[in-house]
């Protein structure tokens, strides 16, 4: 058949496929296929229009949504076009159908009733034809319509119908499980079907469902061995064979199933082996079809339960693919070895020269699957070279979707194995300064919650060590322009808790800083709140210290600029800061005490705190409380209530329509964190937040929220007023910060571990020698973390070998050395000069390893001084530093008091004096604080009612 | 459900033949569709014939003016997804007797039944080229 004329097309079809060819712009082409598109409309609608005419029409029409054009105009002729004798015409018909609607299309309905009719037809070429359509437009409500036909078909003796009604009952699978749940035996049965095809076609549903559960299949296992001996012995018909391989496609889908079923199962790997060793021998590594049926057999054999002789032949295989000069082959052998180091993490030792060269490859391709691989043999001995390629790589690229992935996981990678706390910060940095919007914010609130809890368990210096380590970069980085807005609230957070901490840096510089921050970004309000609520901190850390404040002329231009902000949010901050500048140092202290972030606040929401004080007003001849319910003629402001059992009244304000605060925020995350995601007209309360998720759901806790507060009331006058809180939620609940924190990843406790330990390995490499040998050493050397490695002079290539035995020291045991100091040398100490000698190879010579345990902190450090040169040597720094903040932390210990300082303290004490309309604020103040951890009440939410109480 | 699109492009950047297994609008099409033939166009001969697109693996291969794309899933053997494209080219060489880009514009709707027979709901069902073209021969007899 020849490619021009082929037969029923017109001249004026010829020429419109040329001149499509022939465009030689995209909007040359645009302008034919408009045209085209005109003529359509009128020759469609044209009845003198002969069948074939309108089959080469309605394939024009393919033509013109093919190219991008829309051609729903001519859907209608498509599905008429079905209804045709001429099976040519109807398959034709359907073909148009399926490419023009998807499954939920208005036009659908017309068409089941074709295609049940076609399902019932003599000739079985019409019933493939509707299958076919079946496959493609039925959706889960339809299914039942057409589901008795097809069951039938299964057993019809076409083998082509009954491949392509597995196919169909597999789609209806995949849409609605429900609606065949009864049918699956089905499949089970067509696995034995005469027909090769129908048997390859039931592999896809039967994979699907093994897929999901494995452990009903198991008796499969045999079956499919089976077949996947014969066909490997080539008993299906010879038309199968490609490229001289039997079925290849077949293999492949059975090798796929098989990996799944003998997944962590011993019993059933077994049965496999003899077949997938055999089909391994029998590939020819020649062809690209061999090699595929080859990478799935290693792809089979790392999912197995192991075996020696398979990993064996795997790791040849890979060898073989590395080596080649092909790039495909080089990803599939990427591929394939990041999947075997899961099972033999020695494979990898072998290869270290061939994975740098795909990693420093022009093909990004090649590339990104190598940074995959490296990830996942990622451990704390080559983290930093690993994290630090990645960021380089992520730096490079405009891929905004590769980025984050990348991002996310140098993060994952740093969180996990960080070794030091310096690294820790400097990775973050770098991660949040290139890809800081990317990231979920999720990463940034972690990152603020991980300063503030600490990594060491008990080692107070090394948190402190970090936080001012945190400040002095970000001292450093935060004038660059066009920092992302996560990082620069990290920055503005971190500066507010920690700034002056460390006594390194005044209170006017650091304000002076913040300051800055929020006027460069005077469009950004959830910085500016971050920033100013810093602000906050600062000064009453320093009012707290009883040193004399002086605010910058900036810094009170910022807060009047805030005070008439927009921003309900902004201004409460503002009203919140003008009122703690306003008072003394005791109660500052109380309010905002130093370092307490993680502190667990207790709430008493019955004011019982305040039972004295309203007792004694009564006494004095106050009118008792009377709940709003009760009252005559409520006021309008504070009818919350009927406001919201009743329909917004036509009269009155309503101030219940801004949305409620979110209820669910991780407590211990500093008050800014609620704003961040959104900027909402009622000034955030994280304290009400807080508090309200004692409630038992997030919504009860939101549908309740206004009148938890006069729920705080009720008991205090003694009445029954408000019936929609529940009870429990009044019994002294507490918030607990530290049950929340250790929801983190269970990683989370064992990375403390590792960080704590590596502080006393503070050796840190950051370049990478430009030497491949080099690079390979720094990857793959550090096969695991116990082991010794004093001797910098060995050169790498001898001891390689050994280093691959000792591999085999699981992750586990590696991550989580032991913690003991002083007596005994932690393995770690040892490890640490690894990355620093780059170069050096990993090596246990037994005089050596005694070498490290006599004298390693003096080694260590002398190495450190010496090798490194470029890098601090934190060593010195660290241990002097325990010292003294072990005191500075007790002191700070001694001064705090529990209680909730994430800037919600102006908040709260708003909303006591709100509360108690007490004359005295200094006063109410300093009870407040007295009470604070039976006691607060969330309410205010109008700054100007404060603007009044505060003067 | 491994593949996920299959694509004839031109040289040009134009769009042949698109079939996809999942639903994507008009726009998306035209958008992914752009994308993904620049990122192909841009590689060498030496380079990987895949390629990663957002959550796509992009398998290609090109005869002469025409390249052959297949969008899968992260699970799908890259490899055999390009030997599954050679399998469909000489599915069609065998039909059309040394195929070129002309016999499937001017036979849409056949390349079309080919690569119906060969994948269904996203699965290669059907590899051997007997099966695939007796249909397709069979209707022509008939017409």
């Amino acid at each position: 058949m020849g490619s021009q004329g082929g037969f029923g097309q017109s001249k004026e079809f010829l020429d419109l496929i040329k001149s499509i060819g022939e465009a030689r712009s995209k909007a040359e082409e645009d302008r034919i296929v408009l045209r085209e598109i005109e003529t359509l409309k009128v020759r469609l609608n044209d009845p003198n229009t002969s069948k074939f005419k309108h089959k080469e029409y309605v394939i024009r029409l393919l033509y013109v949504e093919v190219l991008g054009h829309d051609a729903s105009f001519g859907y209608i002729h498509a599905v008429k076009m079905t209804h045709d004798e001429n099976l040519h015409l109807k398959r034709t018909g359907y073909l148009a159908v399926t490419l023009f609607l998807n499954e939920d299309h208005d036009l659908i309905i017309l068409i089941v009733n074709t295609i049940q009719k076609d399902l019932k037809s003599d000739n079985y070429l019409v019933v493939c034809a509707a299958l076919n359509a079946v496959c493609r437009l039925i959706n889960e409500e339809t299914i039942p319509a057409v589901l008795p036909q097809v069951v039938e078909l299964l057993g019809h003796q076409k083998e082509a119908v009954r491949k392509k009604a597995v196919m169909a009952l597999h789609r209806f699978y995949q849409k609605s499980p429900g609606s065949v749940s009864h049918l699956i035996s089905h499949f089970r049965k067509r696995l034995s079907d005469n027909d090769p095809g129908v048997m390859g076609a039931a592999l896809c549903p039967l994979f699907d469902l093994i897929m999901i559960d494995v452990n009903s299949y198991k008796d499969l296992v045999v079956s499919f061995v089976n077949i996947l001996k014969q066909v490997a012995e080539r008993r299906l018909p010879k038309s199968y064979d490609y490229h001289q391989m039997p079925a290849p496609f077949i293999q492949i889908k059975l090798l796929k199933i098989l990996a799944l079923l003998g997944n962590g199962d011993k019993k059933a790997s077994e049965q496999m082996y003899t077949v997938v060793g055999d089909i391994m021998t029998k590939c020819h590594s020649t062809s690209n079809i061999g090699n595929a049926v080859l990478y799935e057999c290693i792809c089979c054999v790392s999912s197995l339960h192991p075996n020696p002789k398979l990993l064996g032949a795997a790791a040849d295989a890979i060898s073989k693919f590395l080596k080649s000069d092909s790039h495909n082959l080089k990803y599939l052998g990427i591929d394939a070895l990041s999947r075997l180091i899961k099972i033999s993490p020695e494979v990898a030792e072998q290869h270290q020269l061939a994975v740098i060269d795909c990693l420093e490859d022009p093909d990004d391709t090649l590339k990104r699957k190598t940074f995959e691989l490296l990830y996942k043999m990622t451990k704390s001995s080559n983290v930093e070279v690993i994290v630090d390629r990645m960021i380089d790589y992520m730096i490079r690229i405009n891929d905004n979707h590769y980025k984050t992935e990348i991002a996310s996981r140098c993060v994952e990678l740093a969180e996990q194995f960080a070794p030091s706390n310096q690294w820790f910060i400097q990775t973050m940095n770098k991660v949040f300064e290139h890809a800081g919007d990317l990231v979920n914010t999720k990463v940034a609130h972690n990152l603020m919650r991980l300063m503030a809890e600490g990594f060491g368990e008990a080692d107070d210096s090394a948190d402190s060590q970090l936080r001012s380590s945190a400040v002095e970069s970000y001292l450093r980085i935060m004038g660059e322009p066009k920092l992302p807005s996560a990082f620069l609230q990290v920055i503005c957070w971190v500066l507010g808790e920690y700034g002056t901490a460390d006594g390194k840096y005044s209170a006017s510089y650091i304000t002076g800083k913040l300051c800055d921050v929020a006027e460069a970004h005077s469009t950004d309000d959830t910085i500016k709140a971050y920033a100013v609520t810093a602000l906050m901190k600062i000064y009453s850390f320093e009012i707290a210290a009883g040193r004399k404040v002086d605010i910058l002329p900036e810094c009170l231009s910022l807060v009047e600029e805030m005070l008439a902000s927009h921003s309900t949010d902004l201004r409460q901050r503002a009203y919140e800061l003008q009122a703690i500048l306003g008072l003394d140092a005791h109660a500052v202290e109380k309010i905002l005490p130093m370092d307490s972030t993680c502190e667990d606040i207790e709430v008493d929401k019955n004011l019982s705190f305040l039972h004295g004080y309203v007792q004694q007003a009564l006494e004095n001849g106050a009118q008792p409380y009377i709940p709003e319910s009760e009252r005559v003629g409520a006021s309008n402001i504070s009818n919350f209530k009927s406001q919201q059992d009743h329909e917004p009244s036509t009269h009155t304000l309503r101030f219940e329509a801004y949305e409620l605060p979110k209820p669910s925020l991780p407590p211990n995350i500093p008050p800014v964190l609620a704003s961040s995601t959104e900027i909402v007209p009622v000034p955030e309360l994280p304290s009400v937040a807080d508090i309200l998720q004692t409630a038992p759901s997030a919504s009860d806790a939101r549908s309740s929220e206004l009148k938890l507060r006069l729920d705080g009331v009720q008991r205090k006058w003694g009445r029954p007023a408000y019936s929609s809180v529940t009870p429990s939620t009044s019994s002294n609940n507490t918030v607990n910060v530290q049950n929340e924190a250790t929801q983190r990843d269970s990683a989370g406790s064992s990375n403390s571990k590792v960080r704590d330990a590596s502080y006393d390995s503070k050796i840190q490499q950051v370049e990478v020698p430009p030497e491949k040998q080099q690079l390979a050493a720094s990857l793959f050397g550090g096969a695991s973390k116990s082991e010794r490695r004093q001797s910098s002079i060995q050169k790498m290539p001898k001891s390689q070998n050994q280093a691959a035995d000792t591999s085999h020291v699981p992750k586990a045991a590696a991550s989580r050395p032991p913690t003991v100091k002083t007596s005994q040398p932690p393995p770690d100490l040892l490890d640490l000069s690894e990355p620093s000698i780059t170069s050096s190879a990993p090596s246990i010579d037994p005089f050596k390893q005694l070498e490290g345990l006599l004298d390693l902190t003096q080694d260590t450090t002398s190495q450190t001084a010496g090798g490194v040169g470029g890098t601090e040597a934190p060593e010195f720094s660290l241990f002097a530093d325990m010292s003294l903040s072990v005191q500075s932390d007790s002191a700070a210990n001694s001064i705090s008091n529990v209680s909730d300082r994430n800037g919600l303290g102006g908040t709260t004490i708003e909303n006591l004096v709100k509360s108690n309309k007490g004359p005295n604020l200094k006063e109410a103040l300093e009870r407040d604080a007295v009470v604070r951890q039976v006691g607060v009440t969330p309410s205010g939410q109008n700054p100007n009612l404060f603007k009044d109480l505060l003067g | 459900m491994g593949i996920r699109f299959v694509l004839m492009v031109n040289k040009q950047g134009q769009t042949r033949l698109a079939q996809y297994y999942e639903y994507l609008n008009l726009e998306e099409r035209r958008t992914l569709e752009g994308e993904i033939v620049r990122k192909c166009l841009a590689r060498t001969e030496q380079q990987c014939s895949f390629v990663e697109h957002r959550n796509y693996k992009v398998v290609y291969r090109r005869y002469a003016s025409l390249f052959f794309l297949v969008g899968v899933d992260n699970e799908e053997n890259e490899l055999a997804i390009l030997e599954f494209i050679h399998l469909l080219v000489e599915t069609m060489d065998r039909h059309f007797g040394n195929v070129c880009e002309l016999d499937i514009m001017f036979h849409l709707e056949k390349a079309h039944f080919m690569l119906e027979e060969m994948v269904m709901n996203g699965c290669i069902v059907e590899t051997s080229k007997s099966n695939i073209l007796s249909p397709i021969q069979l209707m022509d007899k008939a017409s």
